[in-house]
């Protein structure tokens, strides 16, 4: 590797960042999706009475037991099968996102199981039902000791977008691929200027992230890492 | 700005995905790291010989292509899966592959080369002795003709797969594998990178014949049109202007020209003209 | 009559903790309940409203039976304040929220409107100034007064007191006592479980003592703490005087 490599990397940066707007887009899908229903899951698990409790708990272990490069194939392949189309990103996003999902549900019932139960008696003595109690009382508070677990997460899942190439995604990694293969000798500095972008996507996720915990924080109920 | 475009491009696929109405069209697959048969240029765009290939013949014919890159070894799954209806990926003709997908008739011939450093000292038979670290993409003829034809055997070389090509290349550099197989015209692509770097040391002579794929059966009838496609083209001199262009010269030359030139084919719909300009140019830009 | 309890049964796996209870309370009175710990005393206050449920016996509010199993039972809670030995304020939430929260989210109050209830029981409470505090920036006391002010907030017509001051530093008992005193000489009607037998003395109307699931005795303080008719009575109150110094 000489300097030389390096400045023919550095003109391909455009398209390097190109590739990880693409990993961001993903991220951005991917991290929603798996709030959204590893909340459910969480409630569902913690909440629910024991049919759909089971039902819960084997959703997040199937997710969390299969490989994601084969949930990737299987979420592309698989629908076709039943003749409904989606292109890899909506794909990758499912796949990514109800693996995701599964870890976040972890995440936020071990948080929803940390709250003392005087909590929920005090939010059903003043009256609130069994929804508002959660809505009002534990699911805030939940989410809040969720934040660092959750900061973690974040951070498995931004690396875990470079997998989405397999179905046809182009994403960062792939685009440093084509460098690769169109100059042999770049392979490797596009590799590792794609690794120091993660660096600093993770540095700064993790920055926002810190940012807003100390922002949310409040006295006695600090996010445990 | 990047991410609304991707924005957008996600709201098309999603849109064509749903949709999926318009004009004939066919989705092309192909692992667009394999100049000069598929590669993604500086500017970002897909080309190769595979790729203009079929772009021209869906002008002869009258439908449209959309070029998708995707990982080598998920292309047969997909058509079979039928998200893809065309493999055009350097694809060689075997009797395996023949057993789940279709092939159209052989449009190029090639045989396997193995690449080693230079001053290694190896030839053909010293670099596949066995104890020796030899790498290959995985999925390619060049993996499974070591498999077959060493490993089933007996010859105990160790097989190092990769998911490029290029990463065999570097690993081979780094002194961690003794040789690679490759096609020829990879290769030649590699030594052209590497000058003094790496040599052919010889070529196996595998009589392999690629062929652009579809899924069994051919339930869209797709590859009667390739053909006739493909015996246009031969016959107004297309076919071996486009040969000329692609095969033997650097590739920034050929995305040059090909940038110069692409116009004919996606606005003029005339892939006799662009096949002449395209060989013009990289002369050209050659010299 | 305001509360009627009548001939309570709870029992928890194998031990029987409740085991007939009776008793009713009237509008306006300060009902006191003492006896040794694992009584049942707690129990019977969670059976009360619901949160335990009771195995057999029926609970009147007024006219509302609590123990029909058609009650909206929710909308009986929000009539029934409950201040716990722990506090249990929200975390998550300020004082002023802690108050706001039933006002908003059960009766249904405009932010403005629960604002200036929520404010006006703070200050009821003498914690005007704490509105913006967390429960973990406030004393125990403190904490224990702004549960006092989340219950009074809702208008309940009764308020359980289970224990609340058993968690608080002796410096601190003082001032939940004495705002606990003036709700009930303001007409607030009380039911207490407590080892405060200077409150017991001073300000409840009648005194039931508990024991092994079973009322004992009740009766007005006075003759209660003077001449207890029965022998288990006067042996819990000789040796709760022993721990706790006599009257204070």
């Amino acid at each position: 590797m000489t300097i030389e490599h390096w400045l023919r990397v550095w003109n391909y940066l455009p398209i390097l960042l190109q590739g990880l707007s693409v990993n961001l887009a993903l991220l951005g899908g991917l991290i929603t999706v798996g709030f959204i229903i590893g909340v459910v899951v969480a409630l569902l698990e913690v909440y629910a009475p024991p049919p759909l409790r089971l039902v819960a708990f084997g959703y997040a272990w199937i997710f969390r037991s299969i490989p994601e490069i084969l949930l990737l194939l299987l979420m592309w392949f698989g629908p076709a099968q039943f003749g409904i189309k989606i292109s890899p990103f909506i794909a990758a996003v499912l796949a990514l996102g109800l693996r995701s999902s599964a870890y976040q549900a972890e995440i936020f019932r071990g948080a929803l199981q940390a709250i003392p139960v005087g909590q929920a008696l005090a939010a059903r003595a003043l009256g609130l039902s069994r929804i508002g109690a959660i809505r009002y009382v534990l699911l805030p508070q939940a989410l809040r000791l969720s934040l660092a677990g959750w900061g973690n997460e974040f951070a498995v899942v931004l690396k875990d977008t470079t997998l989405a190439y397999a179905i046809g995604v182009v994403e960062v990694m792939r685009q440093a691929r084509y460098i690769g293969s169109r100059e042999f000798p770049l392979t490797l500095p596009a590799y590792i200027t794609v690794a120091l972008l993660f660096l600093i996507l993770t540095y700064a996720g993790l920055f926002i992230i810190g940012k807003a915990e100390r922002r949310l924080r409040i006295p006695g109920l600090e996010a445990r890492r | 700005m990047a991410l609304r475009r991707v924005a957008v491009v996600v709201l098309v696929l999603g849109v064509v995905g749903l949709g999926g109405m318009g004009a004939e069209k066919f989705v092309v697959g192909t692992d667009a790291a394999w100049p000069p048969f598929e590669w993604v240029s500086a500017k970002g765009e897909i080309l190769g010989f595979d790729v203009d290939v079929m772009r021209m013949i869906a002008i002869l014919e009258g439908y449209e292509v959309e070029i998708r890159d995707i990982a080598f070894d998920s292309i047969i799954p997909a058509v079979i899966a039928g998200k893809l209806d065309i493999g055009a990926s350097g694809f060689t003709i075997t009797a395996e592959r023949a057993q789940v997908v279709d092939f159209s008739s052989p449009y190029w011939s090639s045989d396997q080369t193995v690449l080693v450093r230079a001053g290694s000292g190896l030839n053909v038979v010293t670099a596949l002795m066995p104890g020796r670290k030899v790498g290959a993409q995985r999925g390619t003829t060049g993996a499974f003709w070591v498999e077959d034809n060493l490993v089933a055997k007996g010859v105990a070389v160790e097989l190092v797969l990769y998911e490029t090509y290029p990463e065999a290349i570097m690993d081979l550099l780094a002194g961690r594998l003794d040789a690679v197989i490759q096609d020829e015209a990879p290769s030649q692509q590699a030594v052209r990178q590497y000058p003094g770097q790496l040599v052919i040391a010889g070529v196996i002579k595998t009589y392999e014949e690629f062929g652009f794929l579809v899924a069994k059966g051919d339930p869209k009838g797709i590859l009667p049109r390739i053909e006739r496609g493909m015996k246009k083209l031969k016959e107004t001199g297309a076919w071996d202007n486009l040969v000329a262009a692609y095969f033997g010269n650097p590739l920034e030359a050929v995305e040059s020209a090909w940038e110069a030139c692409i116009d004919l084919l996606r606005v003029a719909k005339d892939p006799v003209a662009y096949a002449a300009c395209l060989v013009q140019k990289v002369r050209e830009l050659s010299k | 009559m305001l509360l009627r309890v009548e001939d309570l049964y709870k029992r928890y796996g194998k031990e029987d903790v409740l085991k007939g209870v009776s008793f009713s309370l009237d509008k306006g009175e300060t009902k006191v309940i003492i006896g040794p710990s694992g009584t049942g005393k707690s129990t019977l206050l969670r059976c009360i409203n619901r949160l335990t449920e009771p195995d057999r016996g029926r609970i009147w509010l007024e006219d509302t039976e609590i123990t029909s199993p058609k009650v909206n039972i929710n909308r009986i809670r929000s009539q029934i304040g409950f201040v716990f030995q722990d506090f249990n304020l929200f975390t998550h939430l300020t004082a002023l929220d802690n108050v706001r929260l039933g006002l908003i989210r059960v009766k249904g109050m405009s932010k403005k409107e629960a604002t200036e209830r929520a404010m006006a029981e703070l200050a009821r409470v003498g914690l005007a100034d704490k509105a913006r505090a967390y429960p973990a920036e406030l004393s125990g006391g403190q904490q224990q007064r702004v549960s006092i002010a989340r219950a009074l907030a809702m208008d309940p017509k009764l308020i359980l007191f289970d224990e609340p001051t058993s968690a608080l530093d002796p410096e601190l008992i003082g001032e939940v006592l004495a705002v606990m005193e003036g709700l009930a000489r303001s007409g607030m009607t009380m039911l207490v479980v407590t080892h405060e037998m200077g409150f017991a003395r001073t300000v409840a109307d009648e005194i039931i003592f508990m024991e092994r699931g079973v009322i004992v005795e009740q009766g007005p303080p006075e003759q209660l703490f003077r001449s207890p008719k029965h022998p288990r009575t006067a042996e819990f109150l000789r040796r709760i005087t022993d721990l706790y110094g006599g009257e204070q």
